[in-house]
């Protein structure tokens, strides 16, 4: 028996046959039950985790059909339209699942309509039924009003003037109805009689293509999960020549015998359709999840998903049969590369239009970057550049490293020693200083004016040189002492 | 005349087909200019047990000349110069016997991290002069995330104006672990689509072994394009790379005005480039400037240096030995025929740390 509180009191959530044969009900208060029944055993609910099972459950399903949606706290909703005969007919299909999720150990009760309604009152009031097309109202007469998924303060007022099952409702005049209890009642009467369209939306975008094979013998090596991508990637490439058209993301899922379902998914840079190269795709990323992924008594059921597409470019190859073409390559190296480490494994610079140096570049990871383009060839026709770009370090700090400057030899000038983890270096040389101020146009209408930067180029006495900035001025009274800070190395 | 012509000819075919089976590097195949140090006097340094035999045709050959001509046993295939990428500099070029090899895992020690700027300045000037000959092919940067945070992430803009490397170019790569860094340095490594990768470690990790490195320089020979092994604060060990380059920075010279010199300004950057291990086991240091403009380098002699530079221009060790004279014992080849000493060093085994990386054991001859 399981327990929740319920405005300051606990009550029962929800419980199994033995209790319930003790005439114990939901929403009775513990203390009564356990007045009734001492010896009774209640354990605290945990919707989060009833969630999770619900979501693995609609996993599962979705070996039945792509579109499952969850209702509720305890409810699926499957759109089986097509996928029917593929399980020898409704019937075939409702005893199939009704069994598996009997041999899972769950207790279901299941109900097939043409409309999401009609199924929902079916599954809900009859447990194994089918209706057939046209049969909904025959089989929402009898039932009570809760069938009609209604607020409970609607069905309060309904049976207040008398209306006890839907059948009454649905042969009472519309119009009064309507203005009397609103329009929702009409809705989703009409949703569930198929007048109006009710969609299921599902949990998990519906892949456009997906390719799947059901297993007789469960497999459990990554090397035949390997081998059945490859078989799986070269049906999908006969229909994606069709559409012309390249998978952008592609997904596998893992149904496991025991119901648990593994989701894999990888992202390329540019559309691909080569099963050899999906498979390598595939490669990397389960080695990399080789620890995470638990095949137990193996997967029954293999499905490969494209999840985006686009426009394949076809390229005309060379009489080796190989296409030279070195941004392909690097695209698959990077994707193979991603599909291992994550998004941020392979990165690339941007160069933004900033001041700031920090700002001045941004390296994003290699998917998002802009497509490489060949050089441009030099303008001939542009003015000579005059005004020399300043000079930027080869590798700068991700994040300024403060030092500890004893002494300068002029106050606003460049440091004459400083100590820079835990070491002390002696300037020789120094150049500067380059003003960088903050971006004033970037700052909120609260917010302090940052502090300007002047950065000096600094030799020290062994050849190396940095690049580092005093924070602040000296003049200002006011404001906190200059601080320094390393910002860079130059090569 | 004891040995004919024709069966000097058949020795060198033989001796080509050793080498090719071994897999041996070629060495020098012009003879090194005046100017070059007099590491190899008029004997035959020959790998071979009857080194005696080769003694006495290169007698004869030279000989027949009547001219004291320096003779070179060519070791290994004649490959052609398109195997080396030169530096511009003839001195490091014949010191490194033709340049730094393209097709080849090379190593670029830094000693210290602080180091990290001069290391990684050399490296991409190495790239850069490879980027002339292969124009607009990206340059992979790989590091582990401990030596992005400890030296500093690269920046594009600095690279692009100092080494003209446009920053679509780029393309860095930062993995979590020393294991992932390596991976993805041998997958890209056997890619022909990159001009160079740049893989930098920092310190001396047991994962990168010489069944690391020579994981590594297997890739990089087969696709024909260089690996830079950037190992910041790292200890000599042994390695598959032909050549290790300890790089440290040398004091940049001053910016060049129309009067003249301008004190006190910091111009051109300088690095100080040692060998510390190379096939030819010629020793050297070099002092070189890089040319951001032109991107080339140019050398600084020593003798200017210290008329012109107060300061030290090559900072002391700080781990024990020097390793360059160290690797004046890197000889693949025993100086079997030779009475002479080879090199200009008096110890005549490598010390025990050096002497793994540079014996292997099918070319102790």
């Amino acid at each position: 028996m399981i327990s929740h509180r319920d405005s300051n009191a606990q009550r029962i959530a929800a419980l199994d046959e033995r209790a319930e044969a003790l005439k114990l009900k939901r929403g009775m208060g513990i203390a009564d039950a356990r007045a009734m029944h001492p010896s009774i055993d209640v354990v605290e609910a945990d919707p989060e985790a009833d969630r999770r099972l619900l979501e693995g459950l609609a996993d599962w399903c979705d070996r039945y059909t792509p579109l499952v949606a969850i209702d509720g706290e305890d409810g699926l909703f499957l759109d089986v339209t097509g996928c029917t005969h593929l399980f020898g007919g409704e019937r075939a299909m409702q005893d199939e699942i009704l069994t598996r999720f009997f041999q899972q150990g769950f207790d279901v009760r299941a109900g097939l309509a043409s409309t999401p309604g009609a199924a929902w009152a079916a599954a809900r009031f009859h447990g194994d039924r089918i209706v057939a097309g046209g049969e909904e109202a025959a089989l929402l007469s009898p039932l009570p009003l809760s069938a009609l998924r209604i607020a409970p303060e609607t069905r309060a007022s309904l049976e207040s003037v008398g209306l006890r099952t839907a059948g009454a409702v649905m042969a009472a005049p519309r119009a009064p109805l309507a203005r009397r209890f609103g329009a929702t009642l009409l809705l989703r009467l009409d949703q569930a009689l198929g007048r109006l369209d009710e969609a299921v939306s599902p949990r998990l975008p519906v892949a456009p293509l997906s390719v799947e094979r059901h297993l007789a013998e469960p497999i459990v090596l990554t090397d035949d999960i390997e081998r059945l991508v490859s078989r799986l990637a070269v049906a999908l490439k006969a229909d994606l020549e069709r559409r012309g058209e390249g998978a952008r993301a592609l997904a596998l899922l893992l149904f496991r015998v025991d119901g648990l379902v593994s989701r894999i998914a990888v992202g390329t840079s540019r559309p691909m359709r080569e099963p050899q190269l999906i498979r390598k795709l595939f490669h990397e990323r389960l080695t990399a999840l080789e620890q995470t992924i638990d095949a137990g008594f193996g997967f029954d059921l293999v499905r490969l998903s494209v999840l985006s597409v686009a426009a394949f470019d076809m390229l005309q190859g060379d009489l080796a049969g190989e296409t030279s073409d070195d941004d392909a390559d690097i695209a698959l190296f990077a994707d193979r590369v991603r599909a291992r480490l994550g998004e941020a494994a392979v990165l690339k610079p941007v160069v933004v239009d900033s001041h700031l140096p920090e700002r001045a570049v941004a390296t994003v990871p290699f998917a998002e970057a802009p497509q490489r383009r060949r050089p441009p060839k030099p303008d001939r026709t542009a003015p000579p550049m005059t005004i020399f770009p300043p000079e930027r370090p080869v590798r700068l700090f991700r994040s300024p490293e403060p030092i500890e400057v004893p002494a300068t030899e002029i106050p606003e000038g460049p440091p004459m020693n400083f100590r820079w983890r835990r070491a002390l270096y002696r300037v020789a040389r120094a150049e500067g200083p380059e003003r960088i101020a903050a971006e004033w146009w970037r700052q909120l209408p609260g917010e302090e004016e940052a502090p300007t930067r002047d950065y000096y180029r600094i030799e020290d006495s062994e050849g190396r040189r940095y690049w580092l900035y005093r924070q602040g001025l000296y003049s200002s009274a006011s404001q906190a002492a200059p601080r320094w800070f390393m910002h860079g190395v130059f090569a | 005349m004891a040995i004919s012509a024709v069966a000097r000819e058949t020795v060198f075919a033989l001796r080509r087909q050793i080498a090719k089976i071994e897999g041996t590097l070629p060495e020098r195949l012009e003879a090194p200019a005046s100017g070059a140090p007099k590491a190899i006097p008029g004997t035959v340094r020959s790998g071979f047990p009857s080194g005696l035999a080769e003694k006495q045709i290169a007698g004869d050959a030279a000989g027949s000349d009547a001219t004291p001509e320096i003779t070179i046993v060519r070791r290994g295939l004649a490959v052609a110069s398109p195997a080396f990428l030169h530096t511009g500099i003839e001195r490091l070029d014949t010191a490194l016997g033709g340049g730094v090899p393209k097709a080849a895992l090379s190593e670029i020690h830094g000693l210290e991290t602080r180091d990290a700027g001069a290391v990684a300045g050399f490296a991409l000037s190495l790239a850069s002069l490879i980027l002339k000959q292969k124009q607009g092919l990206p340059v992979l940067w790989i590091g582990t995330a401990e030596i992005f945070r400890e030296a500093g992430f690269p920046y594009a803009r600095g690279l692009n104006a100092f080494f003209g490397i446009e920053p679509e170019q780029l393309l860095f790569s930062e993995a979590p672990k020393l294991v992932d860094a390596l991976w993805i340095a041998e997958e890209a490594a056997r890619m022909t689509a990159f001009a160079a990768v740049l893989l930098e470690i920092r310190g001396s990790p047991r994962l990168l072994d010489l069944t690391a490195t020579r994981r590594l320089h297997a890739r990089a020979q087969s696709a024909g394009r260089p690996v830079f092994l950037l190992r910041q604060a790292g200890q000599a060990e042994p390695t598959a790379a032909p050549v290790r380059l300890i790089v440290s920075a040398a004091p940049a010279a001053s910016r060049e005005t129309l009067a003249g010199a301008l004190a006190g300004s910091i111009g051109r950057p300088g690095f100080t480039v040692d060998i510390g291990k190379s096939r030819t086991a010629l020793p050297g240091q070099f002092t070189l400037e890089w040319n951001p403009d032109e991107h080339a380098f140019a050398e600084r002699r020593p003798e200017e240096e210290r008329a012109t530079n107060s300061v030290a221009v090559v900072p002391l060790s700080l781990r024990g030995a020097d390793p360059a004279p160290a690797s004046g014992a890197v000889l693949a080849f025993p100086a079997l025929a030779s009475p002479a000493p080879i090199l200009p060093t008096g110890c005549d085994q490598p010390s025990r740390q050096q002497r793994p990386a540079h014996r292997s054991p099918r070319r102790a001859g």
